[in-house]
């Protein structure tokens, strides 16, 4: 990357030991002579330029102002910042030990707890995350059946104010199973009567914390002092008054195809608007989602077959049914916090969907722009227009290719420290094999 | 029957008098009976139509269509009855006492070799009643608890059981407990090893007894072990060794042990032996009759759970038994395993109506089991000089439909379902004050019911009781009667019935009635059963194989981009010739002489090594056996699970071999093996034969987690502790073999060294012959265990996981040990706190042989992706980078000769891409072993539609399928998609710990 400096700047090259939020753009940055990945408008070998953290123009050729730092790409590739759809980063840092966990709070009913509070900014993962361009994450809450409130990140910032881009993005259900099963995992099993009434209490109490919630909605928007006298608040069912009135958007966590209808069905009943998340089955039940226009976040596409006689890629090409049955989606890694470290793998996620008959193009969006419109962050993030985010970054390749590698990112502008506690830990021991004199 | 002299028998009595005192007076009923007029299945396929049986004190005497009957002998006419040999119930369990505090008990409560079942046979009445209500008059007693159970014995189900054998066989059962269980073993490895080391005790306690009876002087004596002493006579006898199985893989598991100890196998069956029957061994087999009930399906989301293996059994399970019996084994049919016992005849007829020969039936419940019991000469035939066990029943036995109406056994009558005094069911015409009536009387199970018309007027009786003769009902029929509740009494006699009325006012008067018809039961045939016209597949289900897979001699492949993974690298436009599964040539335009090769058009292709993995659970149906802190005597070659659709789903990333590891519960686990994917062959055929025998080793936080029971070691100190130590023992082992072996006096006089599997495989460790991959993460493990292994005299063969190897990685060069790896995994525990995805490049740059691994059944299917990593993080070399999965890890598994690499002369195992072999976009299309085809795109959707339309046919035939009364089958669930890794294992153990 050749750089010319219409300003002096002073630029590190070098990643640091703890990686340094970026301070907020300060002139506008030109990069030309790339290959842009729109994603809304297709590939332009052009040039893109920022200012102020947004996009202000994306072009064949663009005349840089005085000020503008001019990066030369040499043909190298813009992408915008891929988006997680759902991760628990930033709520773990080593899963196995206990106390380094803040996805799952203690209860059944937790619509009140809110992920990004506990987003920890300078978790180890986050900049190992973003050396692959994943750039934006809706942290998700885990636990129970209603786990909390999930809160959009951008992978940098000093506080976990600064990295919110957007809260609260939705209300998280672990739905619950609605088969039964001879074993569970490992052989255990549970008598079938005590599933079936398990996962008949789990849906009674659904529809009770709705009944409950509306009864509250009300009670809070009359204003008669009778009413403001008669009542005292209550911090879950406040929490829940934009999902009830259908504001903002229910995430439901689904895998199996029982649980996904009924999931639409009770959307329906319910009157409110809900995402699926999971999906894994989602494929034997299209016409559903379309008609009732219920997108799904399409968990793990590197994942085994659910059934035994499935085809061997079902998970692989299920985004390609899906695309092709025109239900919304995108792709996102394992949400559940255990595979937040492995989140930096999203793109070959879509990749992997690419290779199992889901269009190129609509790979890339699934983990861009599809992502934002699921997540309702689209006029902000997941494709390269002026006036959007300048969220994105540099690759020397095609970003899903696995053995491509991402140069340089920006988030809103500000140059992000590509440096990661992985790379650290190479450059230290690359050092201790040149002073062995194992490596020259 | 119509008994002519009816005789109040005290069997009791005469059972106990043979030698016990007299209990009041002496009790002589007669015990000399004539049965007559009835047909007589003397032997399977041997029918006297018309005869009679004469029996004596308990023995038959005579059988013939003409026998001279004593004159003693009283005579029972059975025109129009049945008469079969006593059946023999070939398994009925007994349960043992769990605790033994005897001096001379096993250190372990699941050795109770010396337990016999006739000792502890305290059956309930009820139980032994339904058995003769079956027409089982005899049964085989088997021991159940532990794992070698005991001894089996014989005994006539009469009032009180009479033992005619204590000892048939040694009962064995592949019994473990899991996860947290307080015992060894706590997995089916632990079991097998357990049984294994069993019988190597009994034979070294059964030598060393000999030895101290010959010298007691300067032998130290031994503790007295009950159970390894009737284990090495047991197998010094050549008596019969039962195994409990609960499918056809563990059949073959109990064949093999049988092999190594040249044991007299026998089988208790499971039901599933139909698919593989050409790999049964021909062993005398008790053979369950318990079918899965109807899969719920109509509900067509909760059909989905289950699998098509599932749904096949469905099936195909009735079929079990003609096909055993069609393929010539031998075999007796039990009630044992069925939900409820009643079943086995409607089983039965099931099993005759889809093919099972009734002469073969009869036999597998009478001779058959008479001759493997030892009973030829006295069970199992109407025969003179036989004991006088028979079945009476009123039909043929074998259509299910007849009834059972008494037993004989021992030469007493247990009646069953005896005639009754007087008929009453049928059309009856009863008069009453004027009034004449249709009364319609029937029996059910539950009882007599029935109705009284008159005209078009219809009542149903209201409990309706017949005692003796004696019948009573009542019947409201107020508009008829006009009185309200009306009952009737009285007694019949030979179609007449007579009696008082009482009329609801309180009147009453005499009614009458007589039998018009004995009405005859129309019972519904409906179809009848036949067979399955399925076909078993391997393994049977969904992507099984309907036949062998084809074997061309000759294979070209053209103009493909050849990555070799040998001295050539990348080859572009290269042609690939394979001869009988090897390697012949690669050059550019290979011509071939003659025109019958198989020709792959490789353009736009790229050719690779069939893909290995180093570190893989799959087809591993028993992971950990943790209960110790040294397991070295469990084996992974014994739990290969040849079902486990993984491995086609390996194959359909590319992948050919891989290295079946133990999990890493414990410092020193068990050996492993090493596969090749050779779908659809049976356990020992997947076994990549050449390939050197290893052992899995495990370090750091899985090992030393705290386990409930209480476990040594809880440090990284003393898990380096506890491997020293075992080598220290192993050492001292093999001196004490040395010693032994080279001194001839000794060996005459001496008690002989015990023979232990766990100290065998760490001998062979140290003489290099067993190679060691051990879990890792820390450099400060790593580098411990390098040290280890240099005391010890051997070489690492390779550290797994070793996600800090790159902290030390100029020792691994060093001590010239291979690195197995995970390309990116962090982050999931703390001791890969400092994992990085460089791991892999770091150390192949400073000379060590990196390969990456999967541990995980999912990511097995994509392991040319995980090599890309490499290129990514730290740009290696591309070829180089695919060695990751492919020569690297055959170096490791020392099995490069052989495989890894596109080689001439090297086996034919070849994976073909759709392009480059490490671009996300890239998809396997075929994949070969030894020039072999056991993937294809195309093979797979004829699977895709062959299983389909399986399933829905199925699943028709299902839903148009009558109840047979079994339970619904269970769906499968998951099943197949197991534990992930070893990690993802110990998360589990972590939580059941909690």
């Amino acid at each position: 990357m050749k750089k010319t400096l219409f300003m002096i700047i002073i630029s590190t090259f070098i990643s640091a030991n703890d990686q340094i939020p970026g301070p907020p753009q300060s002139h506008p940055i030109l990069l030309k002579n790339g290959v842009i990945h729109t994603i809304s408008n297709g590939v332009i070998q052009g040039s893109i330029l920022f200012d102020n953290g947004k996009i202000t123009h994306v072009g064949e050729f663009i005349a840089p102002q005085v000020g503008t730092e001019v990066i030369d790409l040499e043909g190298k590739h813009v992408y915008p910042g891929f988006i997680a759809a759902v991760s628990g980063i930033g709520l773990v840092e080593i899963n196995a030990v206990d106390v380094t966990n803040d996805h799952s709070e203690r209860g059944n009913f937790n619509p009140n707890v809110r992920a990004n509070v506990a987003y920890n900014p300078d978790s180890e993962i986050i900049p190992t995350t973003r050396s692959n361009g994943v750039l934006v994450a809706n942290v998700v809450p885990a636990s129970g059946l209603v786990s909390g409130q999930s809160s959009i990140m951008m992978m940098d910032g000093w506080t976990w104010e600064n990295a919110t881009l957007s809260h609260p993005s939705g209300l998280h259900i672990n739905w619950p199973q609605m088969g039964t099963r001879a074993r569970g995992r490992f052989g255990r099993s549970v008598p079938i009567k005590n599933q079936i009434e398990r996962r008949n209490k789990s849906l009674k109490a659904l529809d009770d914390i709705m009944k409950e919630s509306r009864a509250y909605a009300r009670l809070r928007q009359t204003k008669s002092r009778s009413a403001e006298n008669y009542h005292n608040e209550d911090l879950r069912l406040e929490s829940m008054i934009p999902y009830v009135q259908g504001k903002l958007p229910i995430y439901v966590h689904a895998n199996e195809v029982r649980q996904i209808e009924a999931a639409v069905h009770w959307s329906k009943r319910q009157d409110v608007n809900i995402i699926i998340v999971g999906g894994k089955d989602a494929w034997r039940t299209t016409n559903l989602l379309r008609k009732n226009k219920v997108p799904v976040i399409y968990e793990s596409v590197t994942a085994l077959p659910n059934r035994r006689y499935e085809d061997y890629d079902q998970a692989y090409k299920g985004p390609a049914l899906l695309h092709e049955a025109g239900v919304q989606f995108c792709i996102a890694t394992a949400g559940s916090a255990g595979a937040a470290y492995q989140l930096r793998n999203l793109p070959n996620q879509a990749a992997m969907a690419a290779a199992y008959g889901l269009p190129k193009n609509e790979a890339l969006r699934s983990i861009t722009l599809s992502a934002a419109e699921i997540l309702g962050i689209d006029k902000q993030v997941g494709s390269l227009e002026s006036g959007k985010d300048a969220t994105l970054f540099i690759s020397n390749g095609d970003a899903l290719e696995i053995r491509t590698n991402v140069l340089q990112a920006y988030i809103q502008g500000r140059k992000v420290d590509m440096g990661d506690r992985h790379k650290m830990l190479f450059h230290k021991y690359q050092e201790k094999y040149r002073q062995l004199d194992i490596l020259k | 029957m119509k008994i002519k002299t009816i005789l109040f028998l005290s069997i009791l009595s005469i059972l106990t008098a043979q030698v016990g005192p007299v209990k009041a007076l002496h009790r002589n009923p007669p015990r000399a009976w004539a049965l007559t007029n009835a047909a007589i299945h003397v032997a399977p396929g041997k029918t006297i139509e018309n005869g009679m049986v004469v029996m004596w004190d308990g023995m038959i005497k005579s059988v013939g269509e003409n026998v001279k009957i004593p004159d003693q002998a009283t005579i029972i006419d059975l025109e129009g009855k049945h008469i079969y040999a006593g059946f023999i119930e070939s398994w009925l369990d007994v349960s043992t006492m769990k605790k033994d505090t005897s001096l001379r008990a096993h250190w372990n409560s699941n050795m109770r070799a010396y337990l016999n079942a006739v000792d502890l046979f305290h059956p309930d009445k009820k139980d032994i009643k339904e058995l003769r209500s079956l027409g089982f008059t005899t049964a085989h007693i088997t021991p159940k608890g532990g794992i070698f159970q005991g001894n089996s014995g014989l005994v006539q189900l009469g009032e009180t059981p009479k033992v005619l054998s204590g000892k048939i066989a040694q009962i064995i059962e592949y019994a473990s407990g899991s996860w947290g269980s307080p015992e060894y073993p706590t997995s089916l490895l632990g079991a097998i090893a357990f049984i294994r080391q069993g019988f190597y005790d009994a034979g070294w306690y059964g030598k060393s007894i000999e030895i101290l009876n010959k010298y007691p002087d300067g032998n130290e004596p031994i503790q007295a072990n009950q159970s390894l002493e009737t284990l090495f006579s047991e197998k010094n006898n050549k008596q019969p060794f039962v195994f409990r199985t609960s499918n056809e893989i563990y059949i073959d598991r109990s064949k093999n042990i049988a092999d190594e100890f040249e044991l007299n196998l026998w089988i208790k069956g499971n039901g599933y032996e139909y698919r593989r029957l050409n790999e049964m061994p021909a062993s005398f087999m008790i053979i369950p009759l318990n079918f899965p009930g109807k899969p719920k399906v109509v509900d067509p989301h909760n059909a989905l759970q289950y699998s098509t293996q599932q749904l096949k059994h469905w099936d195909m399970a009735p079929d079990n038994a003609a096909k055993l019996s069609d393929a010539g084994f031998q075999f007796a049919l039990t009630s044992s395993d069925l939900e409820k016992k009643k079943d086995f005849r409607n089983n039965l007829a099931r099993s005759i109506h889809r093919g099972l020969n009734e002469a073969d039936a009869l036999a597998s419940l009478t001779t058959t089991p008479a001759k493997a019991f030892g009973q030829s000469r006295r069970l199992g035939k109407v025969a003179p000089g036989f004991i006088a066990n028979l079945v009476i029943t009123d039909g043929n036995y074998f259509d299910g439909k007849s009834t059972v109406k008494a037993v004989w056994i021992d030469g007493n009558e247990y009646e069953v379902e005896p005639d009754p005094l007087v008929s009453v069911a049928g059309q009856w015409t009863l008069k009453e004050s004027g009034n004449e009536w249709a009364l319609n009387l029937n029996k059910s199970p539950k009882g007599f019911g029935g109705k009284i018309s008159i005209d078009e007027h219809s009542f149903k009786l209201k409990t309706v009781k017949i005692e003796q003769d004696r019948i009573t009902f009542s019947v409201d029929a107020d508009t008829i009667l006009h009185k309200g509740n009306t009952r009737f009494t009285g007694t019949i006699r030979e179609g007449k019935a007579s009696g008082q009325v009482f009329y609801a006012d309180g009147n009453t008067a005499n009614w009458s009635a007589l039998l018009d018809s004995t009405r005859v039961k129309k019972k519904n045939d409906g179809k009848k059963e036949i067979a399955s016209d399925l076909e078993v597949v391997f393994p049977d289900g969904a992507y099984g194989l309907d036949e062998d897979v084809p074997s061309p001699k000759t294979i070209l492949i053209n103009d493909a981009t050849i990555w070799t993974s040998g001295e050539k690298g990348v080859l572009r436009e290269y042609d690939i010739l394979i001869q009988d599964g090897k390697v012949k040539k690669i050059d550019r335009n290979i011509s071939l002489p003659r025109g019958n090769a198989l020709i792959i058009d490789g353009t736009g292709k790229h050719v690779t090594p069939g893909l290995i993995d180093a570190h893989s659970h799959m087809a591993g149906e028993s992971i950990n056996e943790g209960f110790q802190n040294v397991t070295a005597e469990v084996r992974m070659r014994d739990v290969i699970e040849p079902n486990d659709v993984a491995m086609y789903r390996a194959l359909a990333g590319g992948l050919t071999t891989i290295n079946l590891l133990h999990g890493s519960a414990n410092p020193i686990g068990g050996q492993n093996v090493v596969m090749k994917l050779r779908w659809g062959s049976f356990s020992d055929d997947l076994i990549f034969k050449p390939a050197p025998q290893g052992i899995k080793f495990a370090l750091g936080e899985n090992v030393k987690r705290v386990r409930s029971y209480g476990r040594y070691p809880e440090t990284r100190m003393g898990v380096e502790q506890v491997i020293r130590d075992a080598f220290m023992a192993a050492r001292d082992y093999k001196k004490s073999w040395d010693i032994y072996n080279k001194d001839v006096k000794l060996k005459r006089s001496a008690i002989p060294p015990r023979r232990d599997l766990e100290l065998d495989a760490m001998v062979e460790i140290m003489e290099g012959k067993r190679l060691v991959h051990s879990h890792s993460y820390r450099q400060d493990e790593i580098l411990m265990l390098t040290r280890i292994a240099e005391d010890y005299g051997f070489t690492m063969a390779t550290f797994q996981h070793v996600l800090e190897g790159y902290k030390v990685a100029e020792r691994l060069a060093e001590h010239g040990a291979g690195a197995s790896t995970f390309s990116d995994w962090w982050a999931y525990k703390y001791e890969v706190v400092d994992a990085i995805p460089y791991n892999g490049t770091l150390m192949t740059n400073a000379g060590v042989t990196v390969s990456f691994n999967s541990d995980s059944d999912e990511l097995a299917r994509r392991m040319n992706l995980e090599a890309a990593k490499a290129v990514k993080y730290g740009g290696l070399d591309e070829a180089e980078a695919l060695k990751m999965v492919t020569i690297n890890p055959a170096k490791q598994l020392k099995i490069d000769r052989y495989v890894g690499s596109l080689e001439v002369g090297k086996d034919a195992d070849f994976t073909i891409w759709s392009g480059h072999p490490l671009s996300s976009y890239t998809i396997c299309e075929q994949t070969w072993i030894e020039g072999k085809q056991y993937f294809s795109l195309e093979q797979d959707q004829y699977f895709r539609q062959r299983d389909a339309k399986l399933r829905n046919d199925l699943i028709q035939k299902i839903l148009s399928s009558p109840d047979h009364g079994d339970k619904p089958m269970k769906p499968e669930g998951r099943r197949g998609n197991r534990f992930e890794s070893c990690d993802a294992l110990e998360a589990y153990t972590m939580e059941g710990g909690k």
